[in-house]
């Protein structure tokens, strides 16, 4: 990669790797494990840290409540991704075929939500799908609705917001596999006679497979651990497994349930990315 | 013509789906903004009369104030402490081979696929147990963790593209190192370390997912404060003091895009 690989000190390698693998070891690896560990303890709080059971697995996953409100997010994480994968795809195309000049602006409003606060993207949504907010006031002064209704607090709103949240993810992903994607691929095709509906199908989505899967990944894994979201979108009425998890290591003080149940999220999550990798490569070789 | 008429549907929907995502994607900022200048009492819009009553009265707010000065004090020691660590992998990754070298730029990489719940809470019980909870360097210390992955592409970025010949030239023209590294190196590398400075600065400063297990009696940091907030009330004074955050935000987008370009915000 190098024209000159620099023949380096070793001590020199080491004092320049050391510090990020110091504190990435001792601040994100380490409490991950720990936290795997503390999902095992036979206590509830943070006090009795001891002991081996699967107590706290057997309780969510033989309560059917508990499974109900695990599926259910599942199918809020699979929702989101699909309708980014949908929407996000053309956005994420136009912005790889543009010239850079006219990108600017474009991009900017890509990034934004991603580096706002999720907070205030989130409140963001109650000043728009609230009582007297924009939708509401369009919605009656158009006649469409006599008077204001109730937005917020439905499945819709909450996938409309983690939709928007986790796009940016989707439309980034797959504007850089795009760009790999040679323009002379989808002129041959054109000249080839092929519309651009079978050029997209059979040329343009085959080739950007990748990076569409990459973006459906990393927004169902952010859809599902979700918790600002589903508490301040959803209200009481809509059950994710983040505001859960909140609950139980916020109010409830059950450390070692909520630890049980962030694994369970976490597992759920890998599990379904290496299904989604795993169809991807059948698909592929096929 | 049916191909025509299939290419015409195509590039008409590709279009709607086009603006009606950039609506959605600036909706939120844009409605937070107006109705932070409303003159009434209750969030609505459109906002009836304008006045910065709202603006006044969280200045005024010692809590969200002080919060807003411990975001900052945070952001910037994050800034600071993820820069130096991330600068100095990413120049390993990019100069050095070494064994592993892959895994290690994955493990840099890391932070971001961590679900924000699931490393909040596992740091929950790291500090309670290590002591590090209720104090400002456990909030810190995860902020760094969670900036690293940013720094670390963005000085690879500048780094890849950084032209070797260059420096050679320079010592071939017979410039001692020190000359070599602060007429070339550093000058060619800055544009990709500012913008990998604020690019941490703003990731701490807006982060609640794991902020929201990490903080404690008054050291509570701005996004947090906002949170517990907003699950009792939301307002017009709430729109305030989410439209500083979006400045803030803004800002630091526009700056970076200024030093690195469009290109290389992702």
């Amino acid at each position: 990669m190098q024209s000159t690989p620099a023949k380096p000190g070793r001590e020199c390698l080491l004092l320049l790797i050391s510090p990020l693998l110091a504190i990435l070891i001792a601040f994100l690896v380490l409490p991950l494990v720990w936290l795997f560990r503390a999902s095992f303890y036979t206590g509830e709080g943070f006090v009795e840290r001891s002991g081996f059971s699967l107590a706290h697995y057997e309780h969510f996953l033989f309560d059917a409540y508990y499974l109900s409100v695990l599926v259910e997010t599942l199918l809020y994480g699979v929702v989101t991704a699909v309708v980014c994968a949908l929407i996000g795809f053309p956005v994420g195309y136009s912005l790889a075929r543009l010239a850079p000049a006219r990108r600017r602006w474009r991009m900017i409003i890509v990034i934004l939500p991603l580096t706002l606060s999720l907070v205030v993207v989130v409140f963001g949504w109650v000043a728009v799908l609230g009582r007297s907010g924009l939708v509401n006031s369009i919605l009656v002064a158009s006649g469409l609705f006599d008077s204001p209704k109730t937005l917020l607090f439905n499945k819709t709103a909450v996938v409309v917001v983690l939709v928007q949240q986790t796009i940016p993810f989707m439309i980034l992903s797959v504007m850089s596999v795009v760009a790999q994607i040679d323009p002379v691929l989808e002129h041959a095709a054109a000249n080839l006679r092929a519309n651009r509906f079978v050029t997209l199908t059979r040329v343009v989505i085959p080739l950007a497979a990748p990076g569409i899967l990459a973006g459906f990944v990393l927004v169902f894994v952010i859809a599902i651990s979700a918790f600002i979201t589903p508490m301040l979108v959803g209200g009481s009425r809509i059950r994710m497994m983040g505001s859960f998890i909140y609950e139980q290591m916020m109010s409830s003080m059950n450390w070692s349930f909520g630890a049980a149940m962030a694994f369970i999220i976490l597992g759920a999550g890998l599990l379904f990315t290496a299904l989604l990798n795993a169809l991807a490569r059948r698909f592929v070789r096929r | 013509m049916r191909k025509d008429l299939i290419d015409r549907i195509m590039s008409a929907s590709g279009l709607v789906v086009r603006v009606c995502v950039y609506v959605m994607l600036a909706l939120p900022a844009v409605i937070v903004i107006v109705s932070s200048f409303a003159a009434d009492n209750v969030l609505s819009f459109p906002p009836t009369g304008f006045s910065l009553r709202w603006y006044k009265s969280a200045f005024a707010n010692e809590e969200f104030m002080s919060s807003l000065w411990t975001s900052t004090y945070i952001g910037i020691l994050a800034s600071c402490l993820s820069l130096g660590i991330g600068f100095a992998a990413a120049f390993a990754i990019d100069r050095y081979e070494f064994p592993g070298r892959a895994a290690f730029q994955a493990l840099a990489l890391s932070p971001l696929i961590v679900p924000g719940i699931v490393l909040g809470i596992g740091l929950l019980y790291l500090f309670a147990w290590t002591g590090l909870n209720q104090t400002l360097a456990g909030i810190l210390l995860a902020h760094v963790v969670l900036a690293i992955p940013y720094v670390v592409r963005t000085v690879l970025a500048s780094l890849s593209l950084f032209d070797r010949r260059l420096e050679e030239a320079a010592m071939n023209l017979r410039a001692p190192p020190w000359v070599v590294l602060r007429r070339v190196t550093f000058p060619m590398l800055l544009p990709g370390v500012l913008s990998a400075a604020v690019f941490a600065f703003v990731v701490s400063f807006g982060n609640v997912t794991v902020t929201a297990f990490l903080t404690y009696d008054d050291t509570v940091t701005l996004p947090v404060r906002l949170f517990s907030y907003v699950q009792q009330s939301s307002g017009p004074f709430v729109a305030a003091i989410s439209s500083i955050m979006i400045a803030v935000t803004l800002i630091v987008i526009l700056a970076i895009e200024r030093l690195i370009g469009a290109e290389r915000l992702a």
